[in-house]
């Protein structure tokens, strides 16, 4: 629902750019598409957006700098300093929902990857990377039936089956597999 | 010239006017300057061996890397380079000596008592060897011509062949490969061609051109009457084929063909081996040996070499080798290893081996480690250490290279120190080399059909145009270019 | 309004009317001088035709404009040619694609001069839809869209176009100039514009296969678009497979004879990562850098020396089950376990390698790919792929059925004594 939400602000913001006169869209439109871009992940148009925005539009609105910090942080997988340059801000309306949904995208692809890449990890660096203060990460890790050792303070996660089941019909199967076949026999 | 042939026995493989060469011949000889320190070689049985230019390669070969042995080797090659015409490589010899008599600091006593055997070199000789080289040169010359005159086919190919011997006597490869091959035109019968082919194949083997020595032993193998005269002179015919094999034998090991050259060696027969101008007995033994361990299989090491008759009684004259080739059949590669180091010395001091030693060394090495894995699914990294003489973490490396190479099929436990076969799942294999492939057919296909409308619509790019100047070229150069690279992150 | 303009609009105008198009154009390729004599009159001229049904009448004027008129005070060049490309009617423009596609050149150069290129971009999508008869036909304009793009920093728009596989080209039939039907510029430029975008948005394969096709273009001369296209080839061909692809054998002998002894730092940057090599790939880095930076292509070495610490990473997956972060350190040679840590990691997230990290102890765990290939999305992978390929296949039959019917191949493929009955002879086909 809000990814579908953003993806169609993200559209319409482009095409704002692209028919704005001089090619320069409103610093609004700038912030937002940012932060988009990020909330998606997409550190490569973010960069060259970022790029092209014009300097005055940067030097006059400080909070362009601030997403873009995010970004820099996000392109050198920095996660301590990611969270760090997401909330040493208050961010303006403009994008303040963005940013958040920001910080939980970042969040859950740091969770993935930690039960994806780790046997046994040091809570220390689940905390740096979830940003989170170690009570609340240690619940966040139970919450998932990861074991943490009390004494060592290690935790153990646990891969985590995400299987989508995208079941299609099987008339439909049938159907292709005699396209295939009838490609194969001509 | 005699000069630059020198030359090349006293840089042993490399000769740098040598156009013919493969450049292949060069890829081991980087560390030219090695030194051997303890060989265990006697080195009069040694040089007893071989004759003519082969004897004084090798001799030279000696002197350039052995120090313990230099002086000794020298003064042999030089009483018998006294026998030959082979005037420069007489003085170079000299040259050394002299060198190596500045260098040793030896106290007087000492050089008074060795001064007597230490031959001075004697310019007399130099100069009277010289003209009768020239006087024989000059009678062998016009005897041809007479026999030219008279256009007798045997004595000009007779006459051809003497010019080549001295030539081959003075040193002068070049001219010697000259005379010998002219004489071609003058074979009557196969067995002149065959002879012809021998003649040419000792020089190119002198001069290291070993292209030319496989192409020579294909053209006497397949003279149509040579293998017709084997009924009449059966001996004859066995010694040539022992000769032409060994040469061949030589060239692929030369060029790096390690298992060619095996089974030409494996294909000699001792008592017919006779052939001191390049090598003796023992030679092919080691050379095969060892061209044999390095690239036979299990089976094929049992059927050719193992359990060949003939093959057998050259191992008798390397009992050494011998051990080493049964130690490996059994599977006691620690002592079979450990052997091979032993004789490692001997053998760098061999002007044709010594270059590939350490390939050989490894691939037979590297054959035991895969023959010592197959049969297990995992194995203990120390113990395996144990067996192959190797600290774990250097059997490590050399574990490593194997399995990226694709030659052993297995993963290293580092942690626990236990190599494990690595079973592969054929069918995501499989899966994943199809979606490989039909990714590269999708790939090549829209490549063509681009192409096609590429060539069907004349779309190339054209040299500049002159009407067009003045400005940058039309198509050669594309202005907007530069404007716009941009620097990337 | 001086006489000959009148004339101008007047025969624009009747054959117009009348849909005598070919004379029309006849008639407008010779109007050159006319219109530039009378340059300052062209706006009153302007305003009496129509962009719509007009069409032809205002291209030739707006070329004119864009070439001889040097703007006092308000410009308005670029709203009218805005407005002419939205505006214009596809069917008269097709008539002489050259010329449209000068005007849109015109108006990229124009871009570039006033520094605004993501003005132009809309425009020349729209530009491209109008002249082009199928998707995948390329046109002269699809390199000004990729330039513009280039320049703007901002590719999402370019992709659109890019992602298309070109099976047919445009025949720009330009023979008032060279007589070439495509220029092979536009063509070059346009691939590797297209691969510098698909760089820019780190998507190799596409980039390489755009290079490939830029460095295989027929040449009998060096073209400095292809020079850079080449060194381009080889970094990614590194950052992609590791290693340095083969050139086509199709390719151009112009490519080896001078391209890759003018590529010569290149090369030997591509046998140091072949060999693994890191301490000699950095020297090669340091010794020529002013080479990189002069090619503007530091930024792409820089990342294959931190590609080649990952491909040796991966080398190690391939031989070991276990490892300590300190010997994955040592073995690639990077600084310690710390840094050896933060490259499997991502690595990891980037599904280059199959790994458990245990900080624990210390040590990696390096895993086969869990990827069994079996449920339902194998399966339809499976099926998309087969689809895609089964595509091909036809599009490549269809190709061969043409040049099958093709009555010159017919004529060609039989021999010359068929001459006489050439419809027998298709039938023997």
């Amino acid at each position: 629902m809000v990814s579908i939400d953003l993806t169609y602000l993200m559209g319409e913001l482009e095409k704002q750019e692209l028919e704005a006169p001089n090619g320069v869209a409103s610093p609004q439109a700038y912030e937002q598409l940012l932060a988009i871009y990020l909330y998606k992940n997409d550190l490569c148009n973010a960069k060259y957006l970022w790029k092209r925005i014009p300097s005055q539009i940067k030097e006059s609105n400080p909070e362009l700098g601030h997403i873009w910090s995010v970004g820099q942080y996000m392109w050198k997988k920095d996660y301590p300093s990611i969270y760090n340059a997401l909330n040493s801000v208050t961010w303006t309306e403009t994008v303040a929902d963005i940013m958040k949904k920001v910080q939980e995208s970042v969040r859950d692809r740091a969770i993935q990857l930690i039960s994806q890449a780790y046997s046994s990890i040091t809570l220390e660096a689940v905390c740096a990377m979830t940003g989170l203060p170690p009570d609340s990460c240690c619940k966040t890790c139970i919450d998932r039936q990861w074991q943490i050792e009390s004494d060592s303070k290690i935790v153990h996660p646990v891969l985590s089956d995400a299987q989508s089941i995208g079941q299609t019909s099987s008339e439909d199967q049938l159907y292709k597999l005699t396209d295939f076949v009838s490609f194969l026999e001509n | 010239m005699p000069l630059l042939l020198s030359n090349t026995m006293a840089q042993n493989a490399i000769e740098p006017m040598q156009v013919d060469a493969p450049p292949e011949d060069n890829d081991n000889n980087e560390e030219e300057t090695y030194i051997v320190e303890n060989p265990s070689l006697d080195l009069e049985v040694y040089a007893n061996s071989f004759t003519g230019l082969a004897k004084l390669y090798r001799l030279s070969f000696i002197v350039d890397h052995c120090p313990s042995m230099r002086l000794e080797a020298l003064k042999m090659a030089i009483s018998y380079v006294m026998t030959t015409y082979n005037v420069n490589l007489y003085q170079i010899l000299h040259q050394k000596l002299a060198e190596l008599t500045s260098s040793m600091c030896v106290p007087d006593v000492a050089v008074t008592s060795t001064s007597q055997d230490i031959p001075v070199i004697d310019n007399m000789w130099m100069e009277t060897r010289s003209k009768k080289a020239a006087l024989k040169l000059e009678k062998l010359d016009n005897d041809l011509k007479n026999y030219k005159a008279n256009s007798i086919k045997e004595s000009i190919r007779r006459g051809h062949d003497d010019l080549g011997d001295h030539y081959l006597d003075c040193g002068d490869l070049s001219n010697a490969l000259k005379c010998y091959s002219r004489a071609r035109d003058y074979c009557t019968s196969g067995k002149h061609v065959v002879n012809m082919c021998l003649n040419v194949i000792k020089v190119s083997v002198y001069l290291q051109n070993w292209s030319h020595v496989l192409s020579y032993v294909s053209k006497a193998e397949s003279t149509p009457d040579f293998n017709e005269a084997q009924t009449q002179t059966k001996e004859l015919y066995q010694v040539t084929i022992t000769k032409l094999k060994c040469a061949a034998g030589l060239a692929e090991l030369a060029t790096g063909k390690y298992k060619s050259a095996a089974k030409h060696f494996l294909q000699a027969n001792l008592d017919h081996c006779d052939f001191p101008e390049l090598l003796c007995p023992n030679n092919v033994a080691m050379y095969g040996g060892l061209c044999a361990l390095a690239t036979f299989d299990r089976h094929e090491l049992q059927k050719n070499v193992i359990f060949s008759s003939s093959f057998k009684l050259f191992l008798e004259l390397e009992p050494q080798l011998r051990d080493i080739i049964f130690k490996f059949y059994e599977s006691k590669y620690a002592s079979c290893l450990k052997s091979l180091d032993e004789i490692k010395d001997n053998l760098l001091l061999d002007i044709y081996i010594a270059p590939h030693i350490n390939n050989l060394y490894t691939q037979i090495r590297n054959r035991a480690l895969i023959q010592y894995f197959s049969p297990y699914l995992s194995a203990d990294m120390h113990k395996m250490a144990v067996a192959f003489n190797r600290s774990v973490s250097a059997l490590e490396d050399e574990l490593m290279q194997l399995i990226l190479d694709g030659q052993i099929q297995a993963r290293i436990d580092s942690h626990n120190k236990i190599l494990f076969a690595k079973d592969i799942d054929l069918r995501s294999r499989t899966f994943e080399r199809s979606l490989a492939m039909g990714k590269r057919y999708q790939r090549r296909t829209r490549m063509l059909i681009l192409r096609a409308s590429v060539l069907k619509n004349k779309i190339h790019v054209k040299s500049p145009q002159r009407e067009t100047t003045g400005q940058s070229g039309e198509t050669a150069v594309a202005p907007g270019t530069s404007s716009v690279l941009l620097a990337r992150n | 309004m001086a006489s000959p303009l009148e004339q101008y609009v007047n025969t624009v105008r009747s054959q117009t009317t009348n849909g005598s198009f070919r004379e029309l154009v006849e008639y407008l390729s010779k109007t050159n001088d006319i219109l530039q004599k009378n340059s300052q009159h062209l706006d009153n001229v302007l305003e009496t035709l129509d962009f719509q049904q007009h069409s032809l009448g205002v291209l030739y004027l707006l070329c004119a404009k864009f070439t001889y008129v040097t703007p006092a005070g308000q410009d308005n060049r670029f709203t009218q040619a805005q407005e002419f490309i939205l505006n214009c009617n596809g069917e008269q423009i097709r008539l002489v694609p050259d010329v449209f596609a000068d005007l849109c050149h015109l108006i990229t150069k124009y871009l570039l001069e006033i520094k605004q290129p993501m003005r132009g971009i809309n425009l020349m999508r729209k530009a491209i839809f109008k002249l082009r008869l199928f998707d995948s036909q390329l046109t002269s304009i699809h390199a000004d869209l990729c330039q513009l793009c280039l320049l703007a920093k901002c590719f999402k728009p370019a992709l659109e176009i890019l992602d298309v596989d070109i099976t047919g080209i445009c025949q720009e039939i330009t023979s008032s100039h060279n007589g070439s039907q495509f220029d092979a510029k536009y063509f070059l430029l346009y691939f590797y514009y297209g691969g510098m975008i698909y760089l820019a948005l780190k998507n190799l394969d596409r980039a390489l296969y755009f290079f490939e096709v830029a460095i295989t273009t027929p040449a009998h001369a060096v073209s400095h678009v292809m020079l850079e296209a080449y060194k381009k080839y080889i970094i990614v061909s590194l950052l992609l497979h590791g290693k340095e692809q083969p050139i086509p054998k199709y390719a151009s002998h112009v490519v080896n004879r001078f391209i890759k002894p003018l590529s010569q730092p290149y090369s030997t940057l591509a046998s140091a990562f072949e060999l693994n090599n890191t301490s000699e790939l950095n020297n090669i880095l340091t010794k020529h850098t002013d080479i990189f930076v002069r090619d503007h292509n530091l930024g792409l070495v820089k990342q294959v020396s931190s590609v080649l610490y990952k491909k040796n990473i991966q080398r190690l997956t391939k031989t070991f089950l276990t490892l300590s972060l300190s010997d994955v350190a040592s073995r690639v040679g990077l600084q310690g376990p710390s840094d050896a840590e933060k490259y499997i990691l991502h690595m990891i997230e980037e599904k280059q390698i199959y790994a458990t990290i245990n900080q624990k102890d210390g040590m990696v765990i390096f895993l086969d790919e869990p990827d069994k290939h079996c449920g339902p999305e194998v399966l339809k992978e499976l099926e998309k792929e087969l689809c895609l390929c089964m595509e091909l296949d036809k599009q490549i039959l269809t190709m061969d059925c043409d040049i099958q019917v093709n009555p010159q191949y017919v004529r060609k493929s039989t021999g010359t004594q068929d001459d006489e009955q050439p419809t027998k002879s298709t039938y023997a086909m």
